[in-house]
């Protein structure tokens, strides 16, 4: 089941390659620094003595913890590599902004005010290297009354709306609170914007020669990530109501996620596949075939507006037709008849579906450290001319110190050592 | 002098419609690129048509609804039909002088109208070709169509949301469209910089659905590195780190803790709620001290994490006591205070109205809109210090743009475009035009 993106991905360096990006970032910007190493850039994580507190998220490796077996850790973390330092000691800072005369990208995710108060603010920085790009990811940003408050993945998915617009109907589940999808997903759409962030000052600093400050804010980010929800507002006024597995709205639109005989569902989406009459047709065929159609192949549904006029029974009959099938047989029929259905699936089903298989979706990493071999996500896009590519698995603590130290910054081993003695690195 | 915007210079053929295709040309169009959205009011965009977006008062129609306003905003617009031999010459010429395509239809849709990526590189060779069909344009089920939830659906992303022992509450919008968006926008910028540091083009294959399986967490590794069933007693624990009762496994949200919920605050509202987590001892002490040390958490089985977790059902309901006497800002003050972790939940209304952070940060920029009035559009989420993106034009009206582009910079003469009009080649010939599409032709 394992392929690489590109036939000879040896003779191709990834769209980023050639940058270098210091990564000083807990969760919410160590998915923005994956995002760049994967696609070629060299991202060094530079993490505190004794590790990232990221480390020590679970679930972990055959479920026994251990800083260099968090899974979570291993996901988020590929193709970088890790050094410790510690930015509070005179050295440490030194080392650092030794590192960051050369470095393209600084992505941290400190407290406001944190780096500038060591004396590491992007002035303090660029005063040796014009061209650096600094993005600082915070939860709300450098400045506002919220600047300072307390955050997690589910207190931003609250802040950003994401919670408003996501729960049941009443009549799936009486008195069901807002939820929020899991995931980690606030720090997703944090990354993202980032990412971007990053990129337009790339090509600003292409143009100009110039680096600059990117104040990046996670709830600003998820804000801006809840589609309809805020022109809606803006609009007629009207705030969404939930509905389950399906768009929020202001009305109560009709069902679209259809339980399977098999206890899954499929859903249906509505806008994609509005029936008219040779759709509901070519349904009913299918639906007939397992004895399902009732009266859907009646003369009257060669009409639209005998169709649209009943879509609830409609939706009823397909519901019954469902409750009859296996879920992968409903999802995979419909889309061979032209129908944008989806199955609910878990990991579970997705493991060995062939057309990931065939975009080389499913990437062997190598943990040399446990001799063993893991099959990780790959990519969303693939990337005719420059591939992306997971160059190596997570860093366990401190892996690189003597390559970048040593090997970059040409310390001897003795200096590295008393380094380490005095809790710098 | 005025600084370059980020993408000065850079023009982006726009082919995509609905949300995840234009959400991103519209992040290209904030760092500056000149995007020119092709549409054809035959095949309308849909959320041209969004009746909820509609506000009172403006005529219906497809340059009404907020929802394409704000989803298109920073771009031209021209109606164009490619399915024409003319048409099609027209495109080309468009595309010999841009920089970036890009399109969301289904898979192959572009190969069909005579615009694969092997014609595209013809008419420009490094051109940069971004697509975003739902399966991608490879692979045996890329014909599979998509809409974001039946995406979400299959990537993995649905599953992880809900409460256990019902269906999954899934996503309450199209995630995979806005992020979608996200990723189009990404790989846009990524190609281009790439073709500016190397010279050479690309076709970026993106998929919409596979987007979705990169963004369930550690949940992938979990199953390919542990082997763990995603179908299992307790999940998804809701807002929970995990469900009391239940083996303890992790939800890929971030560590295991309690209390980590939703409360119902003061007022009782459809979102009066609130979410709190304690992420340590130490936060749960502050927390029970800000509710006045009440009885019930005074009691040594909650001095632990694992009590705790254990006892999630008795904790939640003794903090939802005390949090329905307070109204929701007004306790995630307090909290935030005292050092306890809580926001409130906030709706669309609230995010606009209430949001003292979006407020500071101006989240919310004004233009005026030929249908809309003065309206609202949601800014970058980041600030630039040397570049900073901008609002600085409202979504076309549908072939608002066409005059400027064919005569000042495809150079067709007046003549040849008064022609294209009666041809049907930029506009349909039995449609009648809006009062603007004639006026630009005068």
């Amino acid at each position: 089941m394992t392929n690489n993106v590109s036939p000879n991905p040896a003779a191709l360096a990834g769209p980023l390659s050639g940058l270098r990006v210091l990564e000083l970032a807990d969760e919410k910007g160590q998915f923005c620094g994956k995002l760049m190493g994967d696609l070629g850039a060299d991202v060094i994580k530079i993490e505190p003595r004794g590790g990232q507190n990221t480390r020590s998220v679970g679930p972990f490796y055959k479920d026994i913890p251990h800083q260099d077996r968090s899974l979570s850790f291993w996901h988020y973390n590929t193709s970088k590599r890790g050094i410790t330092l510690n930015l509070e000691s005179t050295e440490g800072r030194e080392l650092f902004r030794r590192l960051t005369a050369t470095a393209d990208i600084v992505l941290e995710t400190f407290p406001p005010g944190y780096l500038p108060a060591l004396g590491l603010g992007y002035k303090d920085l660029a005063s040796g290297n014009p061209g650096l790009i600094v993005c600082s990811l915070t939860p709300f940003g450098q400045t506002g009354p919220w600047r300072d408050y307390l955050t997690c993945d589910l207190a931003h998915l609250a802040a950003g709306g994401q919670m408003a617009s996501s729960g049941y109907d009443a009549d799936d589940v009486a008195d069901a609170p807002p939820i929020a999808p899991g995931g980690g997903n606030a720090w997703h759409i944090g990354s993202h914007y980032a990412y971007m962030g990053i990129m337009a000052a790339l090509f600003y600093r292409d143009a100009s020669g110039e680096g600059q400050y990117i104040d990046a804010s996670v709830h600003e980010a998820c804000a801006l990530t809840t589609e309809g929800a805020i022109a809606i507002y803006l609009s007629t006024g009207e705030v969404v109501q939930r509905h389950t597995g399906r768009h929020a709205s202001p009305d109560n639109s009709v069902k679209i996620q259809l339980p399977t005989q098999d206890g899954g569902w499929v859903n249906v989406t509505r806008s994609g596949s509005a029936l008219n009459p040779a759709r509901l047709r070519r349904l009913a065929e299918w639906m007939d075939e397992h004895g399902l159609a009732q009266d859907l192949l009646d003369e009257k549904y060669q009409d639209l507006a005998t169709v649209q006029a009943d879509a609830r029974h409609t939706t009823d009959v397909l519901a019954n037709f469902f409750a009859n099938m296996p879920q992968e047989d409903l999802w995979t029929g419909g889309q061979e008849r032209d129908f944008p259905w989806g199955a609910i699936r878990t990991m579970d089903e997705i493991m060995g579906d062939p057309h990931l298989e065939d975009r080389g979706f499913f990437v062997e990493v190598e943990h040399p450290e446990l001799g063993q071999s893991f099959t990780y996500p790959g990519a969303a896009a693939i990337y005719n001319g420059s591939p992306w590519a997971i160059s190596r698995r997570a860093p366990l603590i401190g892996e690189h110190n003597e390559e970048i130290f040593c090997g970059e910054l040409a310390l001897s081993k003795g200096e590295l050592t008393l380094l380490a003695e005095s809790g710098v690195i | 002098m005025s600084l370059p915007r980020p993408l000065e210079g850079i023009r982006v053929v726009d082919f995509t419609w609905v949300r995840a295709g234009p959400w991103a040309a519209r992040w290209l169009g904030t760092f500056g690129a000149e995007v020119i959205k092709v549409e054809w009011p035959e095949n309308l965009d849909i959320l041209r048509m969004n009746r909820f977006t509609v506000p009172t008062g403006v005529e219906p129609g497809p340059n009404s609804t907020g929802q394409f306003a704000d989803t298109n905003a920073n771009k031209r617009g021209i109606t164009l039909n490619v399915r024409t031999p003319k048409g099609l010459e027209v495109i080309k010429k468009l595309i010999a002088v841009s920089d970036v395509v890009i399109e969301n239809f289904s898979s192959r849709i572009m190969q069909r109208f005579g615009l694969g990526y092997d014609v595209l590189k013809q008419i420009k060779p490094d051109i940069v070709y971004i697509s975003m069909a739902g399966f991608g344009q490879t692979g045996r089920h890329h014909n599979y169509g998509t809409m974001g939830p039946a995406a979400q659906a299959l990537s993995g992303l649905t599953f992880l949301s809900g409460l256990p022992g019902v269906p999954p509450a899934g996503w309450g919008w199209s995630y995979l469209d806005d992020t979608g968006g996200m990723y189009g926008a990404m790989c846009a910028l990524t190609a281009l910089r790439h073709r500016n540091a190397t010279g050479k083009g690309q076709h970026v294959d993106l998929s919409q659905m596979i987007t979705g399986i990169t963004l369930t967490g550690s949940a992938f590794l979990d199953k390919t590195v542990n082997g763990r069933q995603a179908r299992r007693e307790g999940y998804p624990p809701g807002n929970r780190t995990t469900w009391p009762g239940a083996p303890v496994t992790n939800n890929y949200r971030g560590p295991t803790v309690a209390p980590h919920n939703g409360y119902r605050t003061k007022g009782g509202g459809y979102n009066d709620w609130c979410v709190i987590a304690c992420f340590s001892n130490q936060e749960w002490k502050n927390l029970v001290k800000l509710m006045g040390s009440p009885s019930w958490a005074d009691d040594s089985r909650f001095d632990t994490l694992n009590g705790r977790l254990e006892h999630q059902e008795e904790i939640d309901r003794g903090i939802e006591s005390w949090t329905k006497t307070l109204e929701k800002y007004e306790l995630a003050d307090k909290c935030q205070a005292d050092g306890v972790r809580a926001m409130p939940v906030q709706s669309s209304e609230d995010r606009v109205e209430h949001d003292p952070q979006l407020r500071d940060r101006g989240m919310y920029t004004e233009m005026d809109h030929p249908m809309l009035g003065r309206w609202k559009f949601q800014n970058a989420p980041f600030k630039l210090s040397g570049s900073p993106p901008e609002m600085h034009r409202p979504p076309p009206m549908i072939g608002q743009h066409n005059r400027e582009v064919m005569e000042e910079l495809l150079g067709l003469s007046h003549h040849e475009l008064e022609d294209g009009y009666k041809d049907g080649t930029f506009w349909p010939e039995e449609m009648p035009m809006y009062p603007y599409v004639e006026e630009a032709l005068k």
